[in-house]
């Protein structure tokens, strides 16, 4: 099962792991029981109503972004590491 | 409340000053809203940086999981507004993360003049100013 590191303000939805381990052959699926079975309280937090990732939240395997590799097909092995990570910008 | 020590303040109002009159940004990192330490990164916003800065997402991943790995937490993140009031502007809150602080300094002719601590809703609609103490404030 791929690992996936669980940032601080998160763990309040994973009764306080800080690493949660779900099966998945591709990133959605991952994604996807993390938040239905898994953690089903994470789901507001990474989706939109509409099931679409929010706009701040980067998903990492390894060091890599999906959105360079396969997106939600990006292809998850059991020695991946996800990382789920925000984007910051701004400016006045 | 976010309460910065002595050594990431300096950190922070340093790297503000040394990248005015351009947006400066960073992360800071800790515990429980004691920010022990800032990181200070390059502003990678490809355009005008004197209002706009982005950090590399590499450089959030490599920080995240440094302080993931020392039993620390990434508690948010700063940016300088050159020449302008400590506020949250538009642009700010539709770049924002709802899941950490986000501190701006207010730096006028290279000296530091004020800093707000602010968080964000979840839809990045909303920015509600939280309490910020750092060294003589």
């Amino acid at each position: 099962m791929a690992k996936i590191l669980i940032p601080t303000p998160l763990r309040q939805f994973t009764d306080g792991k800080d690493t949660v381990e779900v099966s998945g052959a591709n990133i959605g699926e991952v994604l996807n029981a993390l938040t239905t079975s898994v953690h089903p309280s994470l789901r507001n937090n990474l989706f939109t109503p509409e099931g679409k990732l929010r706009s701040f939240v980067n998903i990492y395997v390894n060091d890599e972004d999906i959105r360079y590799l396969d997106k939600d097909a990006t292809e998850v092995k059991d020695s991946d590491t996800i990382s789920i990570v925000p984007s910051i910008a701004g400016g006045r | 409340m976010i309460e910065i020590n002595d050594t990431a303040w300096q950190v922070m109002v340093d790297h503000a000053k040394d990248a005015y009159p351009n947006e400066c940004c960073g992360m800071m990192t800790g515990k429980d809203g004691q920010v022990s330490s800032a990181i200070p990164c390059k502003n990678i916003y490809q355009g005008d940086q004197s209002d706009r800065f982005e950090i590399d997402p590499h450089d959030i991943l490599r920080v995240q999981r440094q302080a993931h790995d020392q039993g620390q937490e990434l508690i948010g993140f700063f940016h300088s507004h050159p020449d302008e009031d400590a506020y949250f502007s538009a642009t700010d809150l539709k770049n924002a993360s709802p899941w950490h602080a986000h501190v701006v300094l207010s730096i006028r002719q290279r000296e530091f003049r004020n800093a707000k601590a602010f968080r964000v809703d979840l839809d990045l609609t909303e920015s509600t100013e939280e309490e910020l103490k750092w060294p003589k404030s």
